[in-house]
């Protein structure tokens, strides 16, 4: 789990990935084995080399774009929004004792509550399109990027904050240069927690309207008894969280540089 | 403005806060009952409570939520218990690790609500497949935590129990597992919050079981007043679940507080 992508692929690293990959193509080799052999149903599990041949259609057509495209954008654009609102009231709940006051018992109210519950009633006010979508997963986001920015920017050094009175800098200098670079470490965690959840929200919220996206592909190939294309789905939203959390970790390691270096 | 990070208040005193709860309740009720929000799918908050008391008399409120959470501990049960033994392979042995954790990274960023379809396909709609999505969700966690909790313990507890010739068996129950315990009670927290979600969203995707369904099914019939009392009973759950979590831990690890690790 804890690698760190900001170091350089170097031969003992590589190496070091060989045996897994190894189980990894033994694994794929032992389920062809057992799908031909009729050791499992092949209803249910279709060979990998027959998933491969609908993943190289679907690529090779172009047709993979549309719904990746469309489950990507509910992602960003809910995670950009949730990550934005979650940072700026939690800033302002750390640095100022009214707004805490004002609203901790209501973020302390609604954050335990399983933001998958929210989609159906969403989905009566705002319908079924982007913008219950996009909502859904904001929701879903903001908690974990404002208890964590939170709890960083209460945590900055004092110290820090009162050379930056020293030499005259204001509030929003301070904040901007001193506090959120500070609380970084914090922020970025509750944005990786979120990441994760702004693709389930988004995929949910895709399963139950029905519509559009990677989501509603998966499902809708396995009520079609489509098997293949499911799986074939199925192995691309899982490429697809892969890619988000490595583009993560790459800008997360980039962002925190300095902190690394220095232990 | 005075500036800097604020202690947060301590103990109860009715502040701006609880006002603003109750204001935006005030609100609710009153642009529901006055017209200013007209519509079916905003009932006053007064006949949702009715309705979410009403159906508690009744038993079927309690009844959904008994299935729920006897389905969400079951896989919780099960995805803590494979995820502690994985846990404890992967910090044991680094070659065994380097074969299957490629395999466990390529799984770990599905998002769970896409593998509820081919777990469809194996299981059926009941509660083999909820349980299943439960406990894969609370693998992971777990998995990672037991992993990391035994590296950091190993060095000194373990050797010395080696030392003094502890057998192997003896040594798991009696040495390392309430070693490492603080960081598995830390992985189960993360784990019960997913395993309620998971549980609810499976039971929202497929089948006609517990909580989740009823409130997908009051969304379809346009029972608003059923379909918000289903979404307070999930967030009075999540609430009421991460409550009981924080008591048993302060129990079972008191020792880990006592030493002043708080936190």
């Amino acid at each position: 789990m804890p690698y760190s992508p900001g170091a350089a692929m170097r031969p003992e690293r590589l190496l070091r990935l060989v045996p897994g990959l190894i189980f990894l193509a033994l694994l794929l080799v032992a389920l062809e084995w057992a799908v031909t052999t009729g050791l499992i149903r092949r209803a249910l599990m279709p060979p990998p080399s027959a998933i491969w041949e609908v993943l190289q259609d679907l690529v090779t057509s172009g047709e993979v774009l549309g719904p990746l495209t469309a489950t990507l954008r509910l992602v960003f654009i809910g995670f950009g929004i949730g990550s934005v609102i979650g940072i700026a009231v939690g800033t302002a709940m750390a640095w100022w004792a009214p707004a805490y006051r004002l609203l901790e018992p209501l973020v302390e109210m609604v954050r335990p509550l399983p933001k998958s519950a929210l989609v159906p009633p969403l989905m009566l006010f705002l319908g079924i399109g982007d913008a219950m979508k996009i909502t859904s997963v904001a929701l879903a986001v903001v908690f974990p990027v404002l208890v964590n920015t939170l709890q960083g920017v209460r945590g900055v050094d004092r110290v820090l904050l009162d050379s930056a009175r020293t030499h005259g800098w204001g509030t929003g200098r301070a904040l901007w240069h001193v506090v959120l670079p500070a609380a970084l470490p914090f922020i970025l965690a509750g944005m990786r927690t979120s990441l994760g959840l702004a693709l389930i929200i988004a995929v949910l919220s895709e399963m139950l309207t029905g519509q559009g996206g990677l989501g509603f592909l998966i499902l809708d190939m396995q009520r079609s008894f489509l098997i293949r294309q499911m799986y074939a789905w199925l192995v691309i939203l899982a490429l697809v969280g892969l890619a988000l959390n490595a583009l993560f970790a790459w800008a997360e390691a980039r962002a925190l540089h300095w902190q690394t270096r220095n232990g | 403005m005075a500036g800097g990070t604020v202690a947060a208040p301590r103990g109860f005193r009715p502040t701006s806060g609880l006002l603003l709860v109750l204001g935006l309740f005030l609100l609710w009720e009153a642009s529901a009952r006055t017209g200013m929000v007209d519509s079916p799918n905003w009932p006053p908050l007064s006949r949702v409570l009715v309705a979410l008391v009403r159906d508690t008399a009744s038993g079927e409120i309690p009844m959904l939520v008994g299935s729920t959470l006897a389905r969400m501990f079951a896989g919780l049960a099960a995805g803590t218990i494979a995820g502690i033994a994985v846990g404890l392979l992967f910090g044991a042995s680094t070659m065994a690790q380097r074969v299957l954790g490629p395999t466990v990274e390529l799984i770990r960023p599905i998002p769970i609500p896409a593998v509820i379809p081919p777990l469809v396909l194996f299981l059926g709609l009941d509660n083999g497949m909820k349980i299943t999505v439960a406990a894969v969700s609370a693998f992971f966690p777990l998995l990672t935590n037991t992993a990391q909790g035994l590296r950091a313990v190993e060095a000194d507890q373990i050797a010395m129990a080696r030392t003094f010739g502890v057998p192997a068996w003896r040594r798991l129950f009696r040495v390392t597992l309430p070693a490492i315990l603080p960081y598995v009670m830390a992985g189960l927290r993360v784990a019960l919050a997913l395993a309620l979600v998971t549980t609810v969203v499976a039971e929202m995707i497929a089948g006609e079981q517990g909580v989740g369904h009823y409130l997908v099914l009051m969304q379809f019939a346009g029972r608003a007043e059923e379909m918000y009392a289903a979404v307070l009973v999930l967030a009075l759950l999540g609430y009421a679940l991460n409550r009981g979590f924080l008591w048993v831990e302060r129990r079972s690890i008191a020792w880990y507080f006592a030493t002043g690790r708080d936190g």
